[in-house]
C-alpha cells in the first residue's frame, strides 16, 4: 500500500498524466503563461519551487542536499559552463610547481549570516570538518590526496596535497564543499541539520518538515561567484522550496501557477512543457547509469559472457522507447558524455549484435539450450541475478527499460532475473557483497573523470574499495587513472582517462545504459534561473520576475 | 462502595493492559528492525552518501559509537524501553533530534486528515445508504454498485483523479494543499471515498435485515414516516458493524495516509514513517508505531463507548 516518497510513477500513471496534459490544453493559457507577455522587471517576490525529494538534513553528502546547499552556502571556487574554474570565495589562487600546494586569496570582509567572519581559518576548519565525517562525499572526493589546510593570514589559505591532483579545483567547486560558519558548526548536529549557516545569497528561514524549506534573501550578500548573472544580493525576497514527490502533482503545480519552477519534468509531459515553459535538461557528469558486472563470482567471471551480455540487447533503442526519447542512451559505462575527458569512441562499442553475442556464448562453452530457451553449461542454466534499486534510482520507466532488455537477453540465452531492491534493502547493503548479485545498475555523479578513481580503485585487504561494485581489480587501469589524476594538463589527463575507459569497456567491467539527468521547467515570467555546472543545482540568486 | 472499587480496579487493569500493548508494540518494532539484514551504521552511512555499499570497520566505528550501537543489544533495548517511561523515544538517526520532536511536528496534520477522513467516510456511507437502501431494485443496486466500486478503488488513483479534476481543471482547491483548510478537502476525500464504500457495504447488509424486522413494521403501523423509520430505528441498529470497523480504520488511515500526503504535498507522519523505514531510522519507526498503537487503543475505547450509546441493550447490562 505505502509507497516510498521518492518513488516516481510516470509510466504507470501515463493515462492520468495524459489527462493532465489535455486539461492544460483545453483550459487555454495558464496564468503564468499569460503573464509572460510583459517585460517590466520586478524587484522582490517569492519563487515557489517544486522539488522532488526531501533530505533528512539540509547539509550532507547526498545530491538532494547539494541542491539546497548551493543556494545557502558559498564555495571556494566555481565551475563555469565551459568547464573552467572561476573565482568565488577565492578571488585568485596559485599552484606550486609540483602541483601539490594551492594558495588561495580569499575575498576580504565576507561574513557568514550569523556574523562570523569568513576568513582563511574558517575555510581551513571546514576542510577538517569534512574529513572528520562532516561530509562523506567531500571526503571521498579528496581522498587520498588531501593532506592539510592552514590559514597563512586572514585572507590567505594554503591547501597541501599528498600528490598532484589536477581535478582538485573542479572537485571542490561542488556544493558538498560549501563553507559553513565554524561558530555555527559548534552548535552541534541537531542545529546544523535544520539550519546550516553559510554566507550564501539565501538563508534558511524555516524548514517545515514534510512540506517546504523557506529560504529568505541574505540582504548583506557580497560574495557572489564570477559566474553569477548579476552582482548583488538576490533579487527575489524568498524561495519556497517545496517537496512535491508526486510527479502528477508537481507538473500540475506548474500548469496551475501554484509553482513557478519545478524539478524533474515527467517525461510524459515533456512535449507540453517544452511548448509552454522554459525547459532545461542537465546531463549529469560522472558515472552514468550503467550496470556493474560481478567479475569475481557467478557467470560474469568470464569476460566473454560479459561481452555477450553487452552485445545481446539493443540498449539504445530500449532507452529511447522507455524514456520517450527524453533521456539519452549512454554506451560508455564509466563516464557520461558531460564529463571532461569523455571518450566518445569508447561509447560506440558493443552496438546491438545478437549474432556476436551468440558466438561469444558458444565460445565460452554455453552451447546447449534447455526447453525454456536458456543456455546451459554442465547442466547449469545461464542465470543472471540482476538486482536494481527500484524507486530511488530506477523509476517505473527505468524498470520498463530493464524489462525490454530482459526479453532481448532471453533471445540470446540469458535468464535474467530482475530483483527490485527496496530502498531499505539498498541502504542496508543487502546487495553489496560478491554473492548477492551478478549485475546491478547504479550511477555516481561527479564533475570530473576522477570519479574513475573513486569507483575503480582496486580493492585490497588493507584498503578495500567497496565502491568498486564490479569487484574489478586491474593494476594497469589503476595506474592509468592515477596518471590522469596527477597529470600536468587537462589534455594529458584526458589521454590517460581515455585509455582507462577503453580498458573498462574492453573488459566489459560494466555495461552502459543511459545518462543520469535532471531537468527544470520555469514559468515564462521568471527569468535567469540557471543550473550550475558541477552537479546541476538550480540557482535562484539571479532570478527575477517580469510583469 | 464495593462497585466503585470494582470499577476502579477494572479501569486500572485497562490502563495497565494499554501500557503493556504499547511497550510490546515498541519492543516488537525495535527487534524486528534489527533482524532485517544489514546493520544500522551501514544504512546510516549509505543514506548520508546515497550509496549502497559496504564500509570498512574504521569507517563504521565512529557511527557505531555515536549512536551507541557498540553497546550490547540488551543494554540498548533496556535503555530504549526505560526512556519510553520517561517520555523519551530516543534520537532520530537521520535528523539528530528527539523522536518526540520529529513526530510532534507532523502529528496534528495527520490526525486532522485521518479523523476528517473517517467522519467524511461516515457521512458519505450513511447518505448513500439512506438514499438508496431498499428503494426499489434499480436505486438499490445503484447504491450497492457504487459501494463496491469505491471500496475497490486504489487510493492513489482516487487522489490523482481528484487532483486533476478539482485542482487542475476546475481550480476549486489548491494543487499544493499544505495544511490549509481548502488544501485538506481533497486529501480527506481521497482517503474517505474508498473507506465509505467499505463502511457502506457492511452497513447495507444490516440495514436490509433490520428493515425486515417486526419492530420496523410496528413503527410504520404507528404512522411513522419512512425517513423517520430509517433514521431513528433502522440506522441505529445497522451501524454497529461499521462502528467496530472504525476503530480499525482510524489506525489504518493514520499509517496509510502517506499516499494522500504524497499526492497533495501534505506533511504528516505517514511520510515520516516511510522515510524512516527506508533509512533504518529505528527510533523514529518505533516511535511512530507507538503513536499508531496508541491511536488504536484510544479508538477501541471510543468504539466501546459508542456501542453503549448506540445499542441500548449494552447500556442496561
Amino acid at each position: 500500500m505505502t509507497r516510498p516518497r521518492n518513488l516516481r510513477l510516470p509510466a504507470s500513471i501515463a493515462g492520468v498524466a495524459g489527462l493532465l496534459a489535455l486539461s492544460a490544453l483545453t483550459s487555454g493559457c495558464s496564468p503564468s503563461a499569460s503573464a509572460a507577455s510583459g517585460d517590466t522587471r520586478v524587484k522582490g517576490g517569492t519563487i515557489v519551487y517544486g522539488h522532488e525529494q526531501e533530505p533528512p538534513c539540509l547539509f550532507g553528502g547526498w545530491l538532494q542536499q547539494a541542491y539546497i546547499d548551493r543556494n545557502i552556502l558559498d564555495s571556494i571556487v566555481t565551475e563555469a559552463n565551459d568547464g573552467s574554474i572561476k573565482p568565488w570565495l577565492a578571488t585568485s589562487w596559485t599552484v606550486s610547481g609540483n602541483g601539490q600546494v594551492y594558495t588561495f586569496t580569499l575575498k576580504p570582509g565576507v561574513k557568514f549570516t550569523d556574523g562570523t567572519p569568513l576568513d582563511a581559518q574558517a575555510v581551513a576548519d571546514n576542510f577538517y570538518y569534512w574529513e572528520k565525517g562532516g561530509n562523506s562525499t567531500a571526503k571521498v572526493s579528496m581522498d587520498p590526496y588531501f593532506k592539510s589546510a592552514k590559514a597563512l593570514d586572514a585572507t590567505h589559505l594554503q591547501v597541501t596535497l599528498t600528490k598532484p591532483y589536477l581535478p582538485f579545483l573542479t572537485m571542490i567547486s561542488q556544493a558538498y564543499f560549501g563553507i559553513q560558519s565554524p561558530t555555527a558548526l559548534k552548535r552541534g548536529a541537531k542545529a546544523n541539520c535544520d539550519d546550516p549557516i553559510g554566507s550564501g545569497a539565501f538563508k534558511v528561514k524555516v524548514w517545515k518538515h514534510g512540506q517546504e524549506v523557506i529560504l529568505v534573501r541574505n540582504p548583506n550578500y557580497t560574495s557572489w561567484p564570477a559566474t553569477a548573472l548579476h552582482k548583488g544580493p538576490a533579487i527575489v525576497n524568498e524561495v519556497d522550496w517545496k517537496f512535491l514527490s508526486d510527479p502528477v502533482e508537481r507538473y500540475a503545480a506548474l500548469t496551475t501557477g501554484a509553482a513557478n519552477v519545478i524539478y524533474d519534468i515527467p517525461t510524459v509531459d515533456w512535449k507540453n512543457a517544452e511548448a509552454n515553459y522554459q525547459v532545461t535538461q542537465y546531463i549529469t557528469p560522472g558515472k552514468p547509469v550503467s550496470v556493474y558486472m560481478n567479475t569475481i563470482n557467478g557467470v560474469f567471471r568470464d569476460k566473454l559472457v560479459r561481452q555477450a551480455f553487452a552485445y545481446g540487447a539493443n540498449r539504445k533503442a530500449a532507452a529511447q522507447a522507455a524514456f520517450h526519447g527524453v533521456i539519452p542512451y549512454e554506451g560508455n559505462p564509466s563516464v557520461s558524455r558531460a564529463t571532461p575527458g569523455y571518450d566518445a569512441a569508447v561509447a560506440s562499442a558493443y552496438a546491438y549484435n545478437p549474432a556476436e553475442a551468440n558466438h561469444l556464448l558458444d565460445q565460452a562453452g554455453w552451447t546447449k539450450r534447455n526447453s525454456a530457451g536458456y543456455r546451459i553449461k554442465n547442466s547449469k542454466e545461464l542465470d543472471v541475478m540482476f538486482a536494481y534499486p527500484a524507486g530511488s534510482v530506477f523509476t517505473s520507466e527505468g524498470a520498463t527499460l530493464l524489462q525490454i532488455l530482459q526479453q532481448q537477453w532471453k533471445q540470446v540465452g540469458f535468464n535474467v532475473k530482475l530483483i527490485p531492491e527496496t530502498q531499505a534493502e539498498t541502504f542496508a547493503g543487502k546487495f553489496s557483497t560478491p554473492t548477492s548479485y551478478d549485475a546491478q545498475p547504479w550511477y555516481w555523479t561527479s564533475p570530473s573523470a576522477a570519479i574513475l578513481w573513486i569507483v575503480w580503485r582496486p580493492s585490497t585487504k588493507a584498503n578495500p574499495n567497496y565502491s568498486n561494485s564490479s569487484f574489478y581489480n586491474n593494476e594497469k587501469l589503476s595506474t592509468l587513472i592515477q596518471h590522469g589524476n596527477s597529470a600536468a594538463t587537462a589534455g594529458a589527463a584526458a589521454r590517460f582517462y581515455g585509455q582507462a575507459q577503453q580498458i573498462l569497456q574492453d573488459n566489459a567491467a560494466a555495461v552502459g545504459l543511459y545518462d543520469q539527468t535532471s531537468s527544470i521547467a520555469v514559468a515564462k515570467n521568471l527569468h535567469d534561473v540557471w543550473l550550475e555546472k558541477s552537479q546541476g543545482e538550480p540557482v535562484f540568486e539571479d532570478a527575477y520576475f517580469t510583469r | 462502595m464495593k462497585t466503585q472499587a470494582r470499577t476502579a480496579r477494572r479501569f486500572l487493569v485497562k490502563i495497565v493492559t494499554a501500557v503493556g500493548v504499547l511497550v510490546a508494540a515498541a519492543s516488537v518494532t525495535f527487534f524486528a528492525q534489527l533482524m532485517v539484514p544489514g546493520d544500522r551504521a551501514t544504512a546510516i552511512l549509505n543514506e548520508q552518501t546515497g550509496r549502497a555499499q559496504r564500509w570498512t570497520p574504521a569507517q563504521l566505528a565512529p557511527v557505531n559509537h555515536r549512536f551507541g550501537f557498540d553497546r550490547p543489544l540488551i543494554v540498548q533495548y533496556v535503555s530504549y524501553v526505560g526512556g519510553l517511561f520517561r517520555g523519551n523515544l530516543g534520537t532520530s538517526y537521520t535528523q539528530y533530534k528527539p523522536v518526540t520532536q520529529v513526530i510532534a511536528a507532523q502529528l496534528l496534520p495527520s490526525l486532522v486528515l485521518t479523523v476528517g477522513a473517517l467522519i467524511a467516510a461516515w457521512v458519505l456511507a450513511l447518505a448513500v445508504i439512506l438514499l438508496t437502501g431498499r428503494r426499489g431494485r434499480f436505486v438499490t443496486s445503484l447504491g450497492s454498485t457504487w459501494e463496491a466500486l469505491t471500496a475497490s478503488l486504489p487510493t492513489y488513483w482516487v487522489g490523482v483523479v481528484l487532483l486533476v479534476v478539482f485542482a487542475v481543471e476546475f481550480r476549486i482547491f489548491p494543487v499544493i494543499g499544505g495544511t490549509s483548510v481548502m488544501g485538506t478537502v481533497l486529501p480527506v476525500l481521497t482517503l474517505a471515498i474508498p473507506l465509505a464504500g467499505f463502511l457502506g457495504q457492511v452497513t447495507r447488509d444490516e440495514f436490509d435485515k433490520v428493515l425486515e424486522q417486526p419492530f420496523i413494521t410496528t413503527a410504520r403501523t404507528r404512522g411513522m414516516s419512512e425517513t423517520a423509520v430509517r433514521l431513528k430505528h433502522a440506522l441505529r441498529h445497522s451501524v454497529l458493524p461499521a462502528i467496530t470497523l472504525s476503530g480499525w480504520a482510524l489506525g489504518a488511515l493514520l499509517s496509510g495516509a502517506v499516499i494522500a500526503e504524497n499526492v497533495f504535498g501534505r506533511p504528516g507522519i505517514g511520510q515520516v514513517l516511510v522515510t524512516a523505514v527506508n533509512t533504518r531510522d529505528v527510533p523514529t519507526v518505533s516511535g511512530i508505531v507507538l503513536v499508531v498503537a496508541g491511536v488504536y487503543v484510544v479508538a477501541n475505547l471510543l468504539v466501546d463507548l459508542a456501542y453503549a450509546l448506540v445499542d441500548p441493550r449494552l447500556g442496561a447490562s
